[in-house]
């Protein structure tokens, strides 16, 4: 079990440091000088030289990547052109508003979607399910910055029972949350319902009712009992992915979290503030499905078993 | 001798074990609605167990059986499945009043399933299923930890599994799948039924299992009186364990007897072939019989020799 920890750390801090190493060559690619952007549009050759002295950025890539490697390995990725702060302090000041939103809108997600599959695999073919089937496509197809808008039209303008931006108060996660939650919650209950349908059509659920077990028990005990492993699965991984910042949702809402953090360090070509928010979230993305991937024996025996017996 | 006399329903005077049958099944119907038709799988049948009694139902796949008996059983999504007839379960008449399944599922009544890989839920160990089956039928309550894992511990050791304790604590992907259709059979036992139902319990097992599980099956209907439907396409498996033979082909019984009478004078076609397809052990280098009998090869089903000295008296 150590072996594969250990083993499955070297495999994440691997994928880490290739992400960032792409990223430091793309944006380096890319049209744009954050020179140009700090010093504005009136500065003169003389001064866009003195920036790019002053940022290390005239110095040849090879050397500036250099540079960069022993950043990574102190853990300082230097200073923010635009905060003028050190950029690994500015991504961890905006990091536990995206934690909170992406907490939110999982434990939303879950605590709504599960229920709604599994009411969805009892009921096949009523009426009620046809609708409730039709609005989790209807969840699925609607982009997230339209959701956003409607809701703010909404909730935030026309009925101003929620603030229309950033946290001040606990009001201001619910139109965000519910934003990002309405996708994950038609996607997620439709594989609920997919999983729960295919493990109540298994022999092992029959041959339980032939024993006389009690309907609720085979939904939760047995039916869902064998779905919960892809379920718990796809919340984790989704979980993972909202880490990285649910840009859009957070741009709308004016979210002061990692995700309108990155729009703001691309816009201004702030090399130093894009690497750190990179190497932040790739490291929680990893370190999630690493406690993912940790956490599956305790849902399934076979994986469990398995690796005691190759152990 | 499908309209036997014991089909007749048992009067309320009667004494009770001698009389009434387990399961009386009569007129029983199955219809299954597909897209485009509805098939009627099981045609009019009618028969009847008693105690201590092993009734086979035998045909070819789709010849309706294991739906009859997945039907009597109440286990056919009931959206797809239309039932009608009588059955009448140790005196529930669970046709009447489909709720009253539920008084004799896992107690009077017990399912052996086909396949014992795929029967017992996968994450779930194997104990935690038994003391389920336990605490349904009332055996132990489930706060007695003691008392269900001696009980468990006891119907494991009753179908000759070997080391009950650690056997419990074990999933079902460890076991194999003779072990599996052991524990099921524990499983069944929990509530002491008095009528099993065998589905093809031995088709997806080894051969060399397959005998095994047989016997178990005959010593426990030796030590309870328990009464059997089995249900099989395999005349060896038929003629070893069964008083009784019902020949099924498109729903409906073809034929019906005494196993002895069935295989010495086969009354149809159908049953003829289904004679002549049972192997017949013999030596390696044997021509091909004239009657069509594969000869030589591993026989896929136990020896029928073993009528004259297998443990059914």
């Amino acid at each position: 079990m150590t072996n594969y920890i250990l083993k499955r750390l070297g495999q994440g801090l691997l994928t880490v440091f290739l992400t960032v190493s792409t990223v430091f060559i793309l944006i380096r690619m890319a049209p744009g000088d954050p020179a140009v952007s700090y010093a504005g549009p009136l500065a003169t050759s003389d001064q866009l030289a003195a920036v790019r002295e002053q940022f290390g950025l005239d110095k040849p890539l090879l050397e500036q990547y250099w540079i960069f490697i022993q950043q990574l390995i102190t853990g300082n990725l230097g200073q923010s052109y635009s905060f003028q702060a050190p950029a690994m302090q500015v991504v961890f000041e905006r990091m536990p508003y995206t934690l909170t939103l992406a907490t939110s809108a999982i434990l939303l997600t879950a605590v709504v979607a599960i229920p709604l599959g599994v009411w969805m695999s009892r009921r096949p073919d009523t009426g009620r399910e046809f609708g409730v089937n039709v609005l989790t496509i209807a969840g699925q197809s609607m982009p997230d910055f339209w959701t956003g808008i409607m809701l703010l039209t909404g909730f935030a303008v026309l009925v101003p029972i929620f603030p229309a931006s950033g946290f001040a108060t606990w009001g201001g996660l619910v139109l965000p949350t519910v934003t990002i939650a309405i996708l994950q919650i038609a996607l997620i209950s439709r594989m609920v319902r997919r999983e729960m349908t295919a493990n109540f059509a298994a022999p092992y659920l029959t041959v339980a009712r032939s024993r006389g077990v009690r309907s609720s028990l085979l939904t939760w005990r047995y039916a869902m009992g064998n779905s919960a492993i892809p379920v718990f699965t796809a919340l984790g991984t989704r979980f993972a992915a909202m880490l990285n910042g649910v840009v859009v949702v957070e741009v709308v809402f004016a979210w002061p979290g990692v995700g309108s953090l990155i729009v703001r360090a691309l816009e201004t070509r702030d090399y130093p503030l894009i690497q750190a928010t990179v190497l932040i979230t790739a490291l929680l993305a990893v370190g999630v499905q690493l406690l993912i991937d940790l956490a599956y024996p305790l849902l399934d025996p076979r994986v469990r078993l398995g690796k005691a017996a190759t152990a | 001798m499908t309209a036997s006399p014991e089909t007749q329903p048992a009067s309320p005077n009667s004494p009770k074990s001698a009389e009434q049958p387990l399961l009386e099944v009569r007129d029983f119907q199955v219809e299954l609605i597909a897209d485009t038709a509805i098939i009627r799988a099981v045609d009019a049948v009618s028969f009847t167990i008693h105690r201590g009694e092993t009734v086979t139902i035998i045909g070819e796949s789709g010849s309706g059986k294991s739906t009859t008996a997945m039907g009597i059983l109440r286990l056919l999504p009931e959206d797809l499945a239309v039932l009608s007839g009588t059955v009448v379960i140790d005196g529930v008449d669970i046709s009447a009043d489909p709720k009253a399944i539920d008084k004799v599922r896992g107690k009077t009544l017990a399912l052996i399933p086909q396949d014992p890989m795929t029967a017992l839920s996968p994450v779930h160990s194997i104990g935690s299923q038994l003391f389920e089956a336990i605490k349904i039928a009332g055996a132990a309550s489930g706060k007695d930890k003691a008392a269900l894992q001696a009980r468990a511990v006891r119907l494991l050791e009753q179908v000759h599994i070997p080391t009950p304790e650690l056997q419990l604590k074990k999933y079902p992907h460890q076991l194999s799948g003779g072990m599996l259709q052991r524990v099921l059979i524990a499983i069944a036992l929990a509530s002491e039924p008095q009528l099993l139902v065998a589905d093809e319990p031995t088709s997806a097992l080894d051969v060399t299992v397959q005998g095994g599980i047989l016997d178990l099956l005959l010593e426990l209907q030796e030590q309870r009186g328990i009464g059997i439907l089995m249900i099989t396409h395999d005349l060896g498996v038929a003629r070893l364990i069964s008083d009784r033979i019902h020949v099924m082909k498109d729903g409906a019984f073809v034929e019906s007897g005494e196993v002895q009478q069935i295989v010495d004078h086969p009354a149809t076609e159908y049953t003829q072939t289904l004679l002549a397809a049972v192997p017949v052990l013999g030596p390696w280098d044997e021509t091909p019989t004239a009657s069509g009998r594969r000869a030589a090869g591993p026989s896929t089903t136990p020896d029928p020799a073993l009528t004259e000295t297998g443990a059914k008296p």
